[in-house]
């Protein structure tokens, strides 16, 4: 093995790493780093310097415009993942704390208050069962005067807690000394578990998933193993990977490698003990063995000598500590490495069981509070390389405690930055036999076991989330090695290119390339109802779980073959092209025709790249426009799940605007394949979803109850026979899964006719209502007239607005007007479908009281003796008066419509300045009367 | 920025423009705290795009970015570590070096403004240095020495603890193409012999090396890796016959415990022994360090060699080096060897069947390299017995393949199983 005759200069120190004041932004770009001759000098010609980063590198173009599933989805895990607004504290007092102290304010009472509701029977069966005859929950009075004494009513305590919950946030509330007093009475007694040793444990909890959410390292390593062809001249390999509901199942999944790769048989499947956090694999002697951790369990499997047959599981081991690192060693056959995290390492052999390495609780070379172990295997057979956040030490595992070394330090040494960590420690045995990788939250580091603490590789890889995944693709002959880091949270994937090691120094070359994330793929999907894509957007931005990447020939064309793994259980895969195109390494999408690939299909016909972003105005309001209205697809596609699947999709709306995320240019079509892939998964996750019982519990949007907004004599009021053909329209639609759609020439209710009613002034109130003050005239045709006028136009709206939904969020006040028009006409109409609709209407009014009308009216004035010249004064201010009641809406109903739709905030204060501006004409009304 | 190619198509002006484009909800008549807080905003959002676009590859679009980013540098009043002018050197750097359309010419002046921009923070030294480098891989030798020059005179702002270091690096790379021309004016003198030029070559040589030497003994002393500095300094030094000063740098390159174990260091000192026709002990304890830092390395032959040679030890790799039967002939009876053996042995049983003698590497080797098998087959046979799998498999071959030497191996194994099974132990 031999090694560079000249390495790149650096500086050595020791000690503490340097405070240089966090992470820096564009740290990894624009360096040469340092410069080294390139080969022996001939006479006169200077040498040729080459960089430690060299911008010259192979180039590899995604064949695909997005990621693309490889296999169905994962049909039974539909837990979803915890997020912070699960678990944090929204509301004042959270930006209160914020302000104050930094730190996250877990929203601890509402996990309470979720475990009470969700499990009432551990919270408070035995007492509960012994009192239930003193609670009354009904909405009754009680009326025996026995049992009045001994019950409470239990439904006046829930109001005033509706109450309390609906003023959140209001600086003036109060607490009810009533509530109080029932809360000081029964804390003590009424809880199975006392409360206080329940708050702690879910308090304990809460922290534990905020950690988790904030930085997960159970999952290092990664869960999605490839095991290669056999031999070169088959391509057909094996994905290793976790499924199921809890991700307990193992599954062994042929796949072969083609054009597309593509999945053969059915996977073999294992049902473990736990959840599979990670899966590692190796090849010994022409043998694949796999290692899967879970956090107490380490199980082993062997591949099968021949093809079809099942792979045989060998050996499991328990651990009291969650175990935090298997890997499995490239050089012994059913050798593996284990670590706990109570700080043992281990060297497992499958004939001669556990042989303890190491055993430390403290970390390696600074104290860290992260009870994070690793452990790999080295160039030799015998030392094993351990790690911890702070940094590498090598042990022979013949004389562990006597023989090691440092290998690599947090610190000076490979100059660190303050509070640099190691995440991710892997062995590059494949490329080099002396070579590991190092991932920090900043950088990744390179380094030769035979030049320890000296990293011979440094880039900062500018990363939003600390690499948790890494996998390589060694380069034969000469050719560079690729290096692929992956983040959990973020789903980053980056590509990176080094060569070196042997004869010349490591040097990293062509720019770093970032992947798809497996979210990308979400504009490329065919359109879906808001409830569904809000499903489809949760599933595919769920954390990655780990990657796998493998280089293939196809024909004369390279790819590489990248594939990810979702937290819940989606494998994707996506598609590298070498392109051997001499360097400079050329734009992808700037220039001017990418070359397109071969076989992309029809779809390559359509424009190619990108319309330069930001590259004109009316685009980008073009572009915005699509965005605000982007309900407006919807009416397009009700129902994709049945169509055929060589129906090509259409053209999606974009992803919902992310304040963070780069405006993308254009993206390209995937092609026909890739889409068809697309159709199917999420034909079968829909399915699937249908089928679940998430789906049964939370379906789409949240329903309201006509109670609560209406009154039983409000709903009563309705006609009979308009009441049953709505009830029929809304069971129709809930079979069809569909919408009811208001402008849809269904049935209207049956319009007021427009009679010469006995009370001529209501008439004329009537028409200033609508705001046609100047057109006022006496009762009769003109009237009528423009009834029929109004009629037309609304039809006229009526038709736009089918033709568009988003028509009718713009026009969603000509329809309050529409709206309270027939309400103040007398007329209720049905109750709408959707929140969504509920909230545009407003909370029904009643007539302004008779008594001020009295009031107002001048004879009775006069009858009062009031004289004349301060009558009209008395007026004005009575007008005034009588409107003070009406305005703000205090009834519960209104609270909760406001509660469930926070969004509709533009939407109310809308229907609020249509309010008064209706009660503009209100107050003139009595000078009508003269 | 004049540069062209970062200039090409601005559509965006600013990136006040981009913050009015892509933040929602902001009004014009804000307070001025919050268009600070939104013009910060706006930074950071471009630069993700920035980030963005470097990541996929898309040089113009991070280009068009980049113009609108150079708008921070007006309010630049941070206190970061990386302040925006450094940013912008950076990422300008990045993709005037990838887009298809730059040149040096463009590098240049690109460089050459931000030398002017950065003067507070002292980055100039910084960029200098990179843009040397740039030019070297270019092949612009004098120009980069025209950049370290300058850098090396520069003399304002603060310097921090990294700067100083980045200047020493300056002056080490200055030092080095000094060495260059000197080698260069050396070859010229070889080669025309005493001509009319020769004083003038001389003395210009002689300065070579002066500013040369100071340089890179300079930087030598200092902890680090410096292969790049040692091997001039050192050739400096052995030209004009300061043997007992090249051998100390060296020797304090290769021991002195603040340096990091550098393999080469080793390597460099056994070079220069061996130049100089040092004793083989010297020579032993020169790549004893190596054998124990890199025991694969091809030095340790050599090593092997003189080892024998002196046969005061045995090693390991003898075992597999000298792999005839006269030597194991030797081996098996002689009491110190067997011992010496079974020693060595006792630490390897445990791995050494399953790492080289398995059945699989027996098929694999018998494959691709006969002879290899059959040194290794040897080897197991000696130290495993004849029942060994991977010593079965290749003698079965090799005697079915009719091959002489593999029956005179299946013999000697056979005669001399006796010894062998007390190596093994069983």
């Amino acid at each position: 093995m031999e090694f560079p005759g000249v390495l790149f200069p650096s500086y050595f120190g020791c000690g503490p790493p340097r405070d240089e004041g966090g992470p820096a932004p564009a740290a990894g770009w624009g360096e040469r780093g340092k410069v080294l001759e390139a080969g022996p000098r001939r006479r006169q010609v200077l040498p040729p310097f080459v960089p430690l980063r060299s911008h010259e590198g192979e180039s590899w173009a995604p064949a695909e415009a997005a990621a693309v599933p490889l296999l169905p989805p994962n049909m039974s895990c539909w837990v979803p993942t915890v997020t912070p607004q699960d678990i944090l504290y929204h509301g004042v007092l959270h930006r209160k704390l914020r302000t104050g102290r930094s730190g996250a304010a877990l929203d601890f009472a509402k996990q309470l208050g979720h475990f009470f509701v969700d499990h009432p029977e551990d919270a408070f069966s035995s007492l509960g069962q012994l009192l239930h005859k003193n609670f009354h929950l009904g909405d009754s009075r009680l009326r025996k005067p026995s049992t009045r004494d001994t019950t409470i009513r239990m439904t006046s305590l829930v109001e005033k807690i509706n109450h309390m919950e609906a003023r959140r946030g209001c600086p003036q509330r109060q607490f009810t000394s009533h509530l109080r007093l029932f809360s000081h009475l029964c804390r003590d007694w009424l809880f199975e578990v006392p409360l206080g040793l329940l708050a702690d444990c879910v308090h304990e909890e809460l922290l534990l998933q905020w950690t988790s959410l904030l930085f997960d390292d159970s999952s290092t390593g990664g869960a999605l193993a490839w095991l290669p062809p056999r031999d070169a001249s088959s391509h057909v390999g094996c994905l290793v990977y976790p499924g199921g509901l809890a991700m307990n199942h193992l599954y062994f999944q042929d796949v072969v490698l083609e054009e597309q790769p593509r999945a053969r048989g059915l996977p073999v499947q294992f049902e473990l003990n736990g959840r599979i956090r990670q899966v590692a694999a190796a090849r010994v002697d022409g043998q694949d063995f796999v290692g899967v951790r879970s956090d107490y369990h380490c199980g082993v499997w062997r591949m099968p000598g021949k093809t079809g047959a099942a792979p045989s599981p060998l050996q499991v081991i328990h651990t009291d500590m969650p175990a935090s690192c298997l890997t499995v060693s490239p050089h012994l056959s059913g050798e593996l490495s284990v670590c706990t995290q109570s700080g043992a390492v281990y060297l497992w052999n499958i004939e001669t069981g556990l042989q303890r390495l190491r055993h430390d609780p403290q970390t390696l070379f600074f104290r860290d509070h992260s009870p994070w172990r690793w452990s790999d295997f080295t160039a030799h057979p015998r030392v094993l390389s351990c790690a911890d956040r702070t940094g590498i030490l090598c042990l022979d595992a013949r004389a562990p405690t006597s023989c090691h070394f440092d290998f690599f330090k947090v610190g000076e040494e490979a100059k660190c930055q303050q509070g640099e960590r190691v995440v991710l420690p892997m062995y590059l045995g494949r490329a080099h036999p002396c070579q590991h990788l190092v991932a920090t939250q900043f950088a990744m580091y390179l380094l030769d076991e035979r030049l320890p603490l000296v990293p011979v590789l440094k880039w900062a890889h500018m990363m939003k989330a600390p690499p948790l995944f890494a996998d390589i693709v060694p380069g034969e002959s000469g050719r560079s090695h690729k290096a692929l880091l992956g983040t959990s949270h973020t789903q980053e994937l980056l590509l990176l290119q080094y060569t070196g090691g042997s004869q010349m120094a490591c040097q990293l070359t062509g720019p770093p390339q970032q992947l798809h994330r497996i979210a990308s793929c979400l504009p490329h999907l065919p359109t879906q109802l808001p409830h569904r894509h809000h499903l489809l957007q949760q599933r595919l931005s769920i954390p990655a779980a780990g990657l796998a990447a493998v280089q293939h020939e196809q024909g004369q064309q390279e790819s590489l073959l990248v594939f990810q793994l979702s937290e819940a259980g989606d494998v994707f895969y996506q598609t590298l092209r070498h392109e051997a195109a001499p360097t400079p390494v050329p734009d992808q999408r700037d220039e001017a025709e990418p070359a397109p690939t071969p076989n992309k299909g029809d779809e390559a016909a359509a424009p190619p790249g990108s319309p330069i972003l930001f590259g004109s105005e009316e685009e980008e309001q073009e572009e915005e426009e699509e965005q605000t209205f982007y309900l407006s697809n919807l009416e397009v596609i009700i129902n994709d799940e049945e169509e055929e699947e060589e129906v090509v999709a259409t053209p999606s709306a974009p992803e919902e605007p992310e304040p963070h995320a780069s405006p993308k240019p254009a993206p390209d079509v995937p092609s026909a394949a890739a889409t068809l892939r697309y159709r199917r998964w999420l034909r079968a996750l829909l399915r699937a979803w249908v089928g679940s019982p998430v789906s049964s519990c939370r379906s789409g949007p949240p329903t309201l109850s006509q109670r609560r907004l209406f009154t039983r004599k409000e709903l009563s009021e309705v006609a009979p026979s308009a009441l049953q053909q709505y009830q029929l329209q809304l069971r129709q639609a809930m079979r069809e899964q569909g919408r009811i759609q208001r402008w849809e020439p269904a049935p209207e209710p049956p319009n007021p006719p427009p009679s010469l009613e006995p009370n001529a002034l209501s008439s004329r109130l009537t028409a200033a209502w609508r705001g046609e003050w100047g057109a006022v005239g006496p009762a009769g045709s003109i009237l009528q007239r423009q009834q029929a006028l109004r009629e037309r136009r609304r039809r006229q709206k009526r038709n736009r607005a089918h033709r568009s939904l988003s028509a009718s969020f713009t026009s969603s006040i000509t329809y309050q007007s529409e709206l309270s028009e027939l309400s103040e006409g007398g007329t209720p109409r049905t109750p709408p479908a959707t929140p969504r609709e509920v909230v545009v209407c407003s909370p029904p009014r009643t007539p302004p009281p008779p008594s001020t009308e009295i009031l107002l009216s001048s004879q009775e004035l006069r009858s009062r003796g009031i004289p004349k010249e301060r009558r009209r004064t008395l007026r004005d201010y009575l007008s005034v008066w009588a409107e003070g009641p009406q305005d703000p809406p205090e009834t519960p109903s209104s609270i909760t419509v406001q509660r469930c739709i926070p969004s509709s905030q533009s939407q109310l204060t809308s229907s609020q300045s249509q309010l008064s501006s209706a009660s503009q004409p209100r107050r003139k009304r009595p000078r009508m009367g003269f | 920025m004049s540069s062209s190619v970062l200039a090409e198509r601005a559509p965006v002006r600013g990136i006040t423009e981009i913050a009015g484009r892509l933040l929602p909800g902001k009004g014009s008549d804000s307070p001025s705290n919050e268009r600070r807080l939104n013009f910060w905003k706006s930074k950071e959002l471009c630069l993700n795009y920035i980030q963005d676009a470097l990541l996929q590859k898309q040089w113009k679009r991070a280009a068009e970015f980049l113009t609108s980013y150079i708008e921070s540098l007006e309010k630049d009043f941070s206190t970061e570590y990386m302040g925006p002018s450094e940013i912008i050197w950076r990422i300008g750097t990045e993709i005037l070096c990838n887009h298809s359309r730059s040149n040096i010419k463009e590098f240049n002046s690109f460089i050459e403004q931000m030398k002017t921009l950065g003067v507070k923070r002292y980055l100039k030294v910084s960029v200098c240095l990179e843009h040397a480098f740039h030019l070297l891989c270019n092949g612009l030798i004098d120009e980069a020495y025209q950049n370290l020059s300058l850098a090396e005179s520069w003399r304002f702002g603060e310097r921090t603890v990294v700067q100083d270091k980045e200047m020493k690096l300056i002056q080490a790379y200055r030092g080095l193409l000094d060495y260059y021309s000197w080698s260069n004016q050396k070859n010229i003198l070889l080669q025309y012999g005493k001509s009319k030029y020769y004083l003038s070559v001389e003395q210009e040589m002689h300065g070579c090396f002066r500013k040369a030497a100071v340089n890179l003994k300079e930087i030598i002393k200092i902890p680090g890796v410096w292969d790049l500095f040692v091997k001039p300094y050192v050739d400096l030094l052995e030209f004009y016959g300061d043997h007992q000063e090249a051998r100390e740098v060296l020797t304090d390159y290769a021991y002195n415990s603040k340096f990091p174990a550098n393999p080469n260091a080793h390597v460099y000192l056994y070079q220069f022994l061996k130049r100089h026709g040092a004793p083989k002990k010297s020579l032993i304890s020169a790549l004893k360090i190596l054998h124990d830092i890199v025991p694969s390395h091809e030095l340790m032959i050599d090593f092997n060699t003189m080892l024998q040679k002196s046969s005061k030890s045995l090693n390991i790799f003898a075992l597999f080096l000298y792999v005839n039967l006269e030597y194991y002939e030797i081996v098996l009876h002689s009491e110190k060897h067997l011992d010496w053996i079974k020693q060595e042995w006792n630490s390897r049983k445990d791995w050494w069947p399953a790492f080289h003698f398995s059945r699989y590497s027996a098929k694999r080797n018998w494959q691709e390299n006969e002879s290899l098998s059959y040194e290794k087959a040897l080897v197991a046979g000696v130290l495993l017995g004849k029942d060994c799998k991977y010593f079965k498999y290749v003698s079965h071959q090799g005697c079915k393949a009719q091959v002489k030497k593999f029956r005179t191996l299946k013999k000697f194994v056979t005669k001399h199983s006796a010894a062998c099974l007390s190596i093994s132990g069983l």
